[in-house]
């Protein structure tokens, strides 16, 4: 007969290990029986003959062999360990023996190192994604806008979730799995990657360019000039720097389709950066009009 | 603070049972449990965390062992260091059960 494999794709945070050794304790009870275990997705064969326990460790092993020694003595199959240092075990099930059988930590201080050395790695990684959203929350300040607010959300969820993990491992109990965890964190992946892509979208649908006009004289007054043509997909807050020099007055302006003049500014000299712009969603233009010899920088996002 | 902390049950007994002579981890373990009564068991996990953290201490140290059948089987050895810490906790325990006379 041959072997039938069955592929799972179920993902378990890791503060709630537990869960998923429970998990597949059940699943080699219904004679599914795990052959690689993963983060992301979980091999199984179709046996039921045989039942197992399972354990899951976590760490960076210096002696891989010495390690798979110590677990295979007290009756330890070595299954796998996955890239970022998860490692499955499986011992066959006797029914005779205590549930104590199957621990692999027996006192409290291994159990801490164990959860410990992922709380660390949490906590590093919470604490640079921290450091990465001040930029997030500077340019958030400086220039509001729907991208930025999105992105910036969706890191700090993300930051407040890895601190929350880095406690709650330490807290996880091998005994008792904590159900109704994975749908509630399922919900916040879901929001952080939501928060990531549609921030990512929203940027690339705004119109982002940069133009410049000069003219070393003018021979007739350039009136209502229509210059660069954009669409603004979403209202939002949009972004202008200006700088404009001539030798008499010029006009510069913002024109909408819908509700004509936006943004006006006649002068000899002008230079700004980050001008706000509430612009609705529609058809735009720039417009100028100078009467002597001139240069306009303009700048968009 | 005092540079000699109390050791864990887990410490105690793997060197208690390697000072009988150089054992590997499973002889550890069932030693553990004969000594203990079974009130002590140390699991696979248990057992690598310490004995990594004792080589890395320098209280223990890695062999292979040269008995016939049983050769390049992995052994752990006390260290000298390792027994000047296992005779520093049983005075510490003895003092501790002695005061415990005493009042």
């Amino acid at each position: 007969m041959q072997a039938e494999y069955k592929t799972i794709h179920r993902v378990f945070f890791a503060w709630n290990y537990p869960a998923e050794i429970e998990y597949l304790n059940k699943a080699s009870e219904e004679g599914l029986q795990l052959v690689h275990g993963g983060c992301y997705s979980s091999k199984f064969i179709k046996d039921p003959d045989v039942r197992y326990r399972y354990q899951i460790d976590y760490g960076k092993i210096e002696d891989m062999g010495r390690y798979i020694e110590t677990f295979r003595e007290q009756g330890w199959e070595y299954i796998n360990s996955t890239f970022n240092n998860w490692h499955y075990f499986r011992k066959a099930y006797d029914p005779t023996l205590p549930e104590e059988a199957y621990e692999i930590f027996t006192d409290r201080q291994s159990l801490n190192e164990m959860t410990r050395r992922w709380s660390r790695l949490a906590l590093l990684i919470a604490f640079l994604a921290f450091c990465g959203n001040i930029m997030y929350l500077i340019d958030l300040i400086k220039r509001p806008s729907l991208p930025a607010a999105l992105s910036f959300t969706a890191i700090l969820i993300e930051v407040i979730v890895l601190v929350f993990g880095a406690i709650k491992i330490g807290k996880a109990d091998a005994r008792r799995s904590i159900k109704g965890d994975t749908a509630l964190f399922t919900v916040f992946l879901v929001v952080l990657l939501a928060g990531l892509i549609s921030g990512l979208t929203l940027k690339g649908m705004r119109p982002s360019f940069k133009t410049s006009q000069q003219a070393s004289s003018v021979d007739q007054p350039k009136v209502e000039d229509r210059w660069a043509d954009f669409t603004v997909k979403y209202a939002d807050n949009y972004y202008l720097d200006l700088e404009m020099r001539s030798e008499k007055p010029m006009t510069f302006k913002v024109m909408s389709e819908k509700d004509g003049e936006i943004f006006s500014k006649t002068t000899e000299e002008f230079s700004e950066k980050d001008i706000r712009l509430k612009l609705p969603a529609g058809n735009y233009w720039l417009n100028m009009s100078a009467e002597s010899g001139y240069f306009v920088d303009c700048k968009l996002q | 603070m005092k540079n000699s902390e109390p050791m864990s049950e887990s410490y105690y007994y793997i060197l208690l049972c390697l000072a009988k002579g150089a054992n590997h981890g499973y002889g550890i373990m069932q030693m553990t449990e004969k000594l203990s009564g079974g009130d002590v068991t140390i699991g696979s996990g248990t057992m690598y965390g310490a004995t990594s953290n004792m080589i890395k201490k320098g209280w223990i140290c890695e062999i292979l062992s040269s008995e016939p059948g049983l050769e390049r089987r992995r052994l752990y050895k006390l260290t000298e260091s390792g027994l000047e810490a296992l005779r520093t906790e049983i005075a510490r325990l003895k003092r501790m059960l002695e005061n415990a006379d005493e009042v």
